[in-house]
C-alpha cells in the first residue's frame, strides 16, 4: 500500500500524541535512571575484591575438589599449622607444635582464645575428631597426607597428641582444616559426603556470608579471630565467565585483584599503568608422557617400553623453543619433576646431559638401537613395525595443542610418525586412566602439586598409584622405597639427597618429557590497595593465605 | 475443537516426553566419561575415597537398575543429586531458570513487539527505500552471532563508556533497599537483553515482512480499502491476524529452543542462566544436572509447540475445520 490516505486533520495534541509522548518521555527518565550508576558502585573502602573464572563446587572442607573452594575455606577454616609467605610451616590455629625426635608423634597446643564462629570454644576434641573423619573415612583431599595415621590423644581441652605409624617428613597440619565436632560429630558419614555445608562455621578470620551460584561468593571479617586483625571488612570472589571482560574488570577498577591472567591478556595488562602485573615460579608443570604399561591387556604401542625410543623423542624437542612459542615466554624450560620453586629440592642437571634439544643425537641414537629408517620418512624396528604413535591432548588447553603440534613435526624430523588428536579433558582423563586396558601411546597434560613439599609430585608414579595417580603406568620398585623413604626421612639434608636420587632416577626412565614449568601470571589494581607481596606459587589462589590478611586499603 | 481430539493431543506429548525423558537417560549414560575418574584426577583423592563415591552417586548399580531409579524419583519430583555441588538438581536450576526466564522473557517480549512491528512498516512500504533499509539490517544483525554482537556492546557501554555494567546480574556485595536491587538487575539485564533482541528481532522482522506482503495482496485487503477503512485498521486489524500465523510458529519455535539458555550471550555477560549451567555441566559430567536441564528444555519445547498446535487451531478457522 504506497498511496497515503487523506484522513482528517489531525489537532495539536491528539490521544495518540499525547500517549507517544508520555511513553517517550518514560523511556528517556527510565534510560537516564539506568545510566546513572548506582550508589554501591563505588564500595565500601575495606572490600577487597577478587576475579576469577572457576568457580567453587562446594563449601564442604571434606568433599571439595574445587580450588576456588579450597581458597574459600582455608578462610573460613583453620589448619593447625600454616605456610607463611615463604612457605615455611608456622603455627596457626596450633600456637605450638612438638615433635618427638623420629617423627612419629605431633603435639599440638591449641590457641585457648580459638572459637568457633558460633561462639564456642576450640578444642582439642575438635582436633581429634576431624583427623580421625579424614583418615578413617578416606574423606576427600587431605587423606593422602594421613595415610598413615595411627591415632589421637586429647591431653587437655588445648593439647593433642597426634601418632602416626611411621615419620612424617611432611607434616600433615599443614593440609587438614579443622572442624567443629560439635556440627559434624552427629553426622553419618553418608550425610556427610551428600552434605553442602551451606553455612560454613569454622574458626577462621574471616565467616561465610553469602554465595550466589554463578556469580559470587562473600565472605566477612570474624571480629573474635585469634589472629592479627586483617584490614579487609570482607571479601567477595566475582566469577567471570569472560576473560577479556574480567581483565577489564581490573583495569577499571570493579575489582582489585585476579587470580590467574591469561599469558595472551598478560602482555597488554602489563602495558597499563594503574595496574601491576606479577610473574611468579609456581608448583606446576605440564609434560608429555608415554604409556610404559606392562597390563597385557595395555593397548600402547610396545615400542614405547624402550627408553631408547622415549629418549630420542625427548632429544627431538628443545624446551626453550617450547616455551617461547607456546607460553610466550612466561615459563622456564622442563626438565626433572620439581619445578625450579622447590628451590635445593630440585635437582639439576647439567645442559649437555639433559634429552633436550639435540635431533642428531636422537637420530644416532635410534639408529643405534636397531631403528633403520623405512619407507615415507618412518623409522622401523627389525621385525618391520614402524615407530608411528598416537598422540592426544585436551583440546580447550591452548598451550598443550600447541605443543603437541610442536612435538609432531619435531618427531617427524628424526623419522618418528605422530598422529595427533585432540580431546575434551573428560575423555582424555578417561582415556588415560583406564587402567584395566589403557589404550594410547602418548599424551600432554600437567601437574599442579597438592603442596610445596615433594612429597605430592614424586608420589605420583608410584606402582600402588597405578589405577589411581598414576598416568603413565610407571612401576619402579627401586623408585617406590626411595619415596617411602624420603617421606619418612626427617632430616632434611638427608631427605634432599634421596630426593635428587629419585629425580635423577626417573628423568632417566624418561616415561615423562617435561616440557615447561608454566609462570603463575597475576594482576592487582595499584590504587585501591597495597601490601600485595609476591610468593612462589602465587599471591593468592595458592598455599599462603598471608596476602588477604596482610593487604590495606589505599 | 472436539475433547477427543485434545485428549489425543494430550496422549502424544506424555508419550514423547516419556520417550525424550528416556532417550535423554541413555544418551548421558553411554558417553565415555565417569564423573568420579574426573573429581579424582583434580582432586587428590585416595583410591578408597573414589569408591566411596562412586557408591555415593549409586554408579556401581546396573544401567536397568539406575534408570528405574530415575524414573521413580522424577515422579516424585526428585531429579536427582548434583555430582558437583552436593545438593539436589532442582536447587541448582532453580536460581538459574529464574535467572534465564528473566532475562529470555524480557528479551523475547522485546524481540516480537520489536520485530513485528518493524516487520510492518517494511511490508506496508514493500520496495522502497525504508523496506530496503530494514530489510537489509535485519540481514546484517541476524546473521552476527550472539556473541560477536555482544562483545560490541560490551565495549561500547563498558569499556569506551562506563554507563552500564557488563558483567553478572548483580554489583556484588549492593547494600540497597528492594528497589534499589530492582534496579541494580534491571541495569545488569540491559545488554544482554539487548544482544538477544538485536539479534532476534531482525529475524522476526523479515518474517513478518514476508508474511505481510503476502497477505496484503488478498482480496479482502482490496474489499476493506473499497469499504473505506483507515490504514491502520487494514494492516494492523485485518492484514495482520491473517498474517500472524507463521508468525506463531516462529514465536512457539523461538520460545521452546531459547528456555534452553541463551548460552552464548550468557556466557559473554557472566549471567548465571541456564546455558552457562548446561555447558559446566557437560564439561563436568554432573549427570544429574544435566538430565534435570535437559529435561526441563525438551519439555519447554514441546510444550511450547503443543501450545502452539492449540493456538493454530484457535487461530485459524481453516485449520480447526480439518
Amino acid at each position: 500500500m504506497r498511496d497515503r490516505e487523506m484522513g482528517p486533520q489531525q489537532p495539536i495534541l491528539s490521544r495518540r500524541r499525547f500517549l507517544s509522548l508520555t511513553a517517550a518521555s518514560a523511556g528517556a527518565v527510565g534510560i537516564a535512571a539506568l545510566g546513572t550508576p548506582s550508589q554501591a558502585e563505588a564500595s565500601a573502602s575495606a572490600t577487597l575484591r577478587v576475579g576469577w573464572n572457576s568457580p567453587p563446587d562446594v563449601m564442604n572442607p571434606f568433599t571439595f575438589t574445587s580450588t576456588a573452594s579450597n581458597e574459600i575455606l582455608w578462610l573460613i577454616y583453620d589448619t593447625l599449622m600454616t605456610y607463611d609467605l615463604e612457605l615455611k610451616p608456622v603455627p596457626s590455629l596450633a600456637a605450638s607444635e612438638d615433635v618427638n625426635a623420629d617423627g612419629t608423634v605431633f603435639t599440638y597446643h591449641l590457641r585457648p582464645e580459638a572459637t568457633w564462629h558460633d561462639g564456642k570454644p576450640v578444642t582439642a576434641a575438635d582436633v581429634k575428631f576431624t583427623y580421625d573423619m579424614t583418615a578413617y573415612h578416606n574423606l576427600g583431599q587431605a587423606a593422602w597426607a594421613v595415610a598413615e595415621y595411627d591415632s589421637s590423644r586429647v591431653i587437655n581441652d588445648h593439647t593433642v597428641e597426634i601418632k602416626y605409624k611411621s615419620p612424617q617428613a611432611f607434616d600433615p597440619a599443614l593440609a587438614i582444616a579443622i572442624v567443629p565436632q560439635h556440627i559434624w560429630g552427629s553426622m553419618s558419614l553418608t550425610k556427610i559426603e551428600g552434605y553442602a555445608n551451606p553455612h560454613p562455621i569454622g574458626s577462621g578470620p574471616f565467616t561465610f556470608n553469602t554465595w550466589v551460584s554463578g556469580q559470587y561468593v562473600q565472605v566477612d571479617r570474624y571480629a573474635k579471630w585469634w589472629g592479627p586483625r586483617p584490614a579487609a571488612d570482607s571479601i567477595i570472589w566475582i566469577q567471570y565467565d569472560n576473560s577479556d571482560v574480567m581483565v577489564q574488570a581490573l583495569t577499571s577498577g570493579q575489582v582489585d585483584i585476579l587470580t590467574e591472567v591469561p599469558p595472551i591478556l598478560f602482555d597488554g595488562l602489563t602495558r597499563d599503568s594503574g595496574v601491576k602485573t606479577v610473574e611468579m615460579e609456581s608448583f606446576s608443570f605440564h609434560h608429555i608422557g608415554f604409556n610404559v604399561s606392562s597390563n597385557p591387556k595395555s593397548g600402547g604401542n610396545p615400542l614405547l617400553k624402550d627408553v631408547e625410543v622415549r629418549r630420542a623423542l625427548q632429544y627431538s624437542l628443545n624446551r626453550e623453543q617450547l616455551v617461547a612459542l607456546c607460553l610466550a615466554g612466561r615459563g622456564s624450560p622442563g626438565s626433572v619433576l620439581l619445578p625450579p620453586s622447590f628451590g635445593a629440592w630440585q635437582e639439576k642437571i647439567p645442559l649437555d646431559q639433559q634429552f633436550n634439544a639435540n635431533p642428531e643425537m636422537a637420530k644416532s641414537i635410534l639408529d643405534a638401537a636397531g631403528y633403520k629408517m623405512g619407507p615415507n620418512g618412518v623409522r622401523q624396528d627389525k621385525q618391520g613395525r614402524p615407530l608411528s604413535f598416537r598422540l592426544i591432548a585436551i583440546e580447550t588447553t591452548d598451550v598443550d595443542v600447541e605443543a603437541g603440534q610442536v612435538f609432531v613435526k619435531a618427531a617427524n624430523a628424526i623419522g618418528v610418525k605422530l598422529t595427533f588428536n585432540t580431546l575434551d579433558a573428560t575423555t582424555l582423563s578417561n582415556t588415560v586412566y583406564n587402567a584395566a586396558a589403557p589404550n594410547w601411546d602418548i599424551f600432554i597434560w600437567g601437574w599442579d602439586s597438592n603442596v610445596p613439599d615433594p612429597d605430592y609430585l614424586m608420589g605420583i608414579d608410584l606402582t600402588d598409584q597405578i589405577a589411581n595417580n598414576n598416568d603413565v603406568y610407571y612401576s619402579n620398585p627401586t623408585y617406590d622405597r626411595l619415596w617411602v623413604e624420603q617421606s619418612t626421612t626427617i632430616n632434611a639434608a638427608k631427605r634432599q639427597e634421596i630426593v635428587h636420587e629419585m629425580q635423577k632416577m626417573y628423568y632417566d626412565g624418561a616415561a615423562y618429557c617435561i616440557m615447561w614449568y608454566q609462570s603463575k601470571l597475576q594482576a592487582y589494581n595499584t590504587s585501591t590497595w597495597t601490601g600485595w607481596t609476591p610468593t612462589r606459587g602465587g599471591m593468592i589462589y595458592n598455599f599462603t593465605r598471608y596476602n588477604y590478611l596482610r593487604v590495606t586499603p589505599l | 475443537m472436539s475433547a477427543r481430539y485434545l485428549l489425543r493431543k494430550t496422549a502424544t506429548l506424555a508419550l514423547t516426553l516419556y520417550l525424550t525423558v528416556s532417550a535423554n537417560f541413555l544418551l548421558f549414560h553411554v558417553l565415555p566419561g565417569s564423573p568420579v575418574q574426573l573429581l579424582a584426577r583434580s582432586g587428590h583423592y585416595t583410591a578408597g575415597a573414589r569408591a566411596q563415591l562412586v557408591k555415593l552417586f549409586g554408579l556401581n548399580h546396573p544401567l536397568v537398575t539406575q534408570y528405574v531409579i530415575y524414573l521413580n524419583n522424577m515422579i516424585h519430583g526428585n531429579l536427582g543429586f548434583s555430582y558437583v555441588y552436593r545438593v539436589p538438581v532442582t536447587t541448582v536450576m532453580g536460581s538459574a531458570i529464574g535467572n534465564t526466564v528473566l532475562l529470555v522473557g524480557t528479551a523475547t517480549l522485546l524481540t516480537i513487539v520489536i520485530g513485528v512491528w518493524f516487520g510492518v512498516v517494511s511490508a506496508t512500504r514493500a520496495n522502497s527505500m525504508p523496506d530496503a533499509s530494514i530489510t537489509v539490517i535485519s540481514l546484517g544483525l541476524w546473521s552476527m552471532p550472539d556473541f560477536f554482537t555482544g562483545m560490541i556492546l560490551i565495549f561500547i557501554a563498558g569499556v569506551w563508556t562506563h554507563v552500564l555494567p557488563v558483567s553478572g546480574i548483580e554489583t556484588p556485595g549492593l547494600v540497597a533497599d528492594t528497589w534499589g536491587r530492582v534496579l541494580d538487575v534491571a541495569r545488569h539485564l540491559v545488554l544482554p537483553a539487548l544482544t538477544l533482541v538485536l539479534v532476534n528481532a531482525a529475524e522476526f522482522s523479515l518474517i513478518t515482512r514476508n508474511s505481510m506482503v503476502d497477505a496484503l495482496t488478498e482480496d479482502y485487503v482490496l474489499t476493506a480499502r473499497a469499504k473505506g477503512l483507515s490504514r491502520r485498521a487494514i494492516v494492523w486489524h485485518h492484514a495482520l491476524r491473517n498474517a500472524l500465523l507463521p508468525i506463531t510458529t516462529a514465536t512457539a519455535l523461538y520460545v521452546g529452543m531459547i528456555l534452553g539458555g541463551a548460552i552464548q550471550v550468557e556466557t559473554v555477560f557472566s549471567w548465571p542462566g541456564m546455558g552457562l549451567l548446561i555447558y559446566s555441566s557437560v564439561e563436568q559430567r554432573d549427570y544429574p544436572a544435566l538430565e534435570g536441564c535437559f529435561l526441563l528444555f525438551a519439555m519447554a519445547v514441546i510444550l511450547t509447540n503443543f501450545v502452539s498446535d492449540i493456538v493454530y487451531q484457535m487461530l485459524d478457522a481453516r485449520v480447526r475445520r480439518n
